[in-house]
């Protein structure tokens, strides 16, 4: 697995400690994981997703990610409703191993913008992993 | 606590960039840089190179060698195994178990007859001790010795259609070796276990080369003495540059060897009387198990067979493959329920076949000729309290994920252990290493 200092961030993001990120700007707003979950896992062959319309509470597993041997669930790092799924994971789940920030998962209408005060910054993410 | 060991190719392991996690006392790759479905993929389509050096064995030597196996070893050595009624000779090998006394097992194995008084034992990692201290419990007045091979040898498993073309560029007399090696055989041998031919590499290093394996692949289990074991591993990784060798980890093992219906020991079996599973043909039953309860018969008499008897053990271990790749994690609260919603069972192992699919209900297999790019299917295997019948749909379950799966028989299709090894010479239909896909 690669060291720290190997891992990729995004400035412009922010972070859960489950290792989900959020975009901070526009209308909807993208949710994925990090470097460091796709990482983790190894190869993902299947990424479950919601349906697009379904609600959720921030904290909510919103779908899953499976590896070979293992199943990693998601959750939704602030409420809001699907607007839209990433169809490309269908047929390529690998696409997060190869680049876990462009190839965002869910776009989601936040419920409360107020819950992005909650996430963690990229500074904040970065020191809860070298805990 | 206790010191995790390595075995001689762990460097070889961390320069090939594996991700490394400890399993039966030893760190081993979990996988390489190119990833776990990659390595399935590749023992699939082509080969994959194993470093399997931390299995343990037990030597048995002397008059009385095959009787102490055939008082504690669950497969009747003098009669069938597998699909002819053959009994054990020099230079086979058969599959079973070690039970104990209650019929639960200890390990399982494989016994290899090298000579009609010298017998290898080749258990799981950890294990040489515990095999060889139960052998000598029961060992009585019988006339052998019993030595315990842990650390003493190095082995190495070549899977795949590939296989037997990477030994044919670096086996002296690749003609001889290959005019007659069936499935389940062994021949040449390291120190003192040799069976009365020699296999020898073109630099003179001598081997113990089988037709057997753990991925229900063609292929071979490599064992060469400790001091040989990286320049034979480096020698195999550059024979097999063309022909798309791909070292594999315990990851890609451990699917490979579900997909094939193959078990872990201490996980599918161990704490739990052995019968009622798909492994019954490692019992030595007369003409198979009764319907309902009946107590079995068996052709021998052997430690834990009594157990076997005594009582009508209502648990059934039954293989299962999803509908897709999703999988449920085995916890305390994962569980398998039928369509009622009632609890019927336990998940023993739960993985992803990457070289099966379904299409059309059926199960298919990525193979080398399919330009398919496969998903995968979840599989493995399921304690069930009560006898379901193959071809009936459960699910498993954990918390509020339920996933749908169908027991079945057998998992990955038209596997190639057991291909001749005719048919696995001569140019192959896939050589080159795939690029990324």
């Amino acid at each position: 697995m690669k060291e720290f200092k190997e891992l990729l961030f995004k400035e412009a993001l922010l972070y859960t400690e489950d290792h989900e990120w959020v975009n901070r700007e526009g209308q909807t707003l993208m949710v994925g994981v990090t470097d460091y979950a796709q990482d983790q896992l190894g190869d993902i062959v299947f990424v479950e997703m919601p349906e697009v319309g379904e609600s959720f509470s921030k904290g909510d597993e919103f779908g899953s990610l499976e590896s070979v041997k293992a199943v990693s669930e998601i959750y939704l790092p602030v409420s809001g409703e699907i607007v839209e799924i990433n169809d490309a994971l269908a047929d390529a789940p690998e696409l997060i191993n190869q680049d876990a920030y462009l190839n965002w998962i869910v776009k989601i209408k936040p419920a409360d913008r107020g819950e992005l005060d909650q996430l963690l910054t990229p500074d904040q993410y970065r020191a809860m992993l070298e805990e | 606590m206790e010191q995790v060991k390595r075995t001689g190719l762990y460097n070889s392991h961390l320069q090939l960039g594996a991700v490394m996690s400890s399993f039966g006392g030893y760190e081993m790759p979990l996988w390489y840089k190119g990833g776990v479905r990659n390595e399935h993929l590749s023992v699939i389509r082509a080969a994959g190179l194993f470093d399997t050096s931390h299995m343990a064995g037990v030597g048995l030597a002397g008059r009385d060698a095959r009787l102490l196996l055939q008082r504690c070893f669950s497969s009747d050595l003098d009669s069938g195994g597998g699909k002819k009624k053959k009994p054990l000779s020099s230079g086979g090998c058969r599959y079973g178990l070690f039970l104990r006394e209650d019929g639960t097992v200890l390990d399982d194995a494989i016994v290899y007859q090298l000579q009609e008084e010298l017998f290898l034992v080749i258990v799981n990692a950890s294990m040489g001790k515990k095999v060889a201290d139960h052998l000598q419990q029961y060992k009585g007045a019988l006339l052998l010795d019993i030595e315990e091979l842990t650390d003493r040898f190095g082995k190495i498993d070549l899977q795949g259609v590939n296989s037997a073309r990477i030994l044919q560029e670096i086996l002296r007399e690749p003609v001889t070796i290959f005019q007659h090696f069936p499935y389940f055989t062994a021949k040449g041998g390291f120190s003192r276990y040799q069976t009365s031919g020699t296999v020898i590499l073109d630099d003179s290093t001598e081997l113990l080369l089988s037709r057997t394996g753990y991925t229900g692949e063609f292929g071979f289990e490599i064992f060469v003495e400790p001091s040989a074991l990286i320049p034979l591993w480096d020698k195999l990784l550059w024979a097999g540059e063309e022909l798309g060798l791909t070292p594999c980890g315990l990851a890609a093992r451990d699917s490979l060897r579900t997909g094939a219906v193959l078990p872990l020991s201490h996980q599918d079996i161990g704490p739990r009387p052995f019968i009622n599973t798909p492994w019954d043909f490692a019992l030595p039953l007369e003409g198979g198990l009764a319907a309902g309860n009946a107590p079995p018969v068996f052709s021998k008499d052997f430690i834990g067979g009594e157990a076997l008897k005594a009582v009508g053990w209502s648990r059934y271990i039954v293989p299962f493959a999803g509908f897709d790749p999703r999988k449920i994690t085995i916890s305390e609260e994962s569980c398998v329920v039928a369509g009622s919603g009632r609890v019927i069972g336990e998940i023993l192992t739960c993985t992803t076949d990457m070289a099966m699919e379904r299409q059309g209900g059926a199960i298919i297999r990525a193979d080398i000729a399919g330009e398919l790019k496969l998903k995968g299917l979840s599989c493995g295997f399921v304690l069930l309290y009560e006898r379901c019948g193959y071809g009936d749909l459960v699910w498993l379950k954990s918390g509020k994920r339920k996933i749908e799966v169908e027991l079945r028989r057998d998992l990955r299709p038209q596997r190639t252990a057991r291909l001749p090894v005719k048919k696995m010479l001569g140019k192959p239909v896939f050589s080159k290493k795939e690029g990324g896909e």
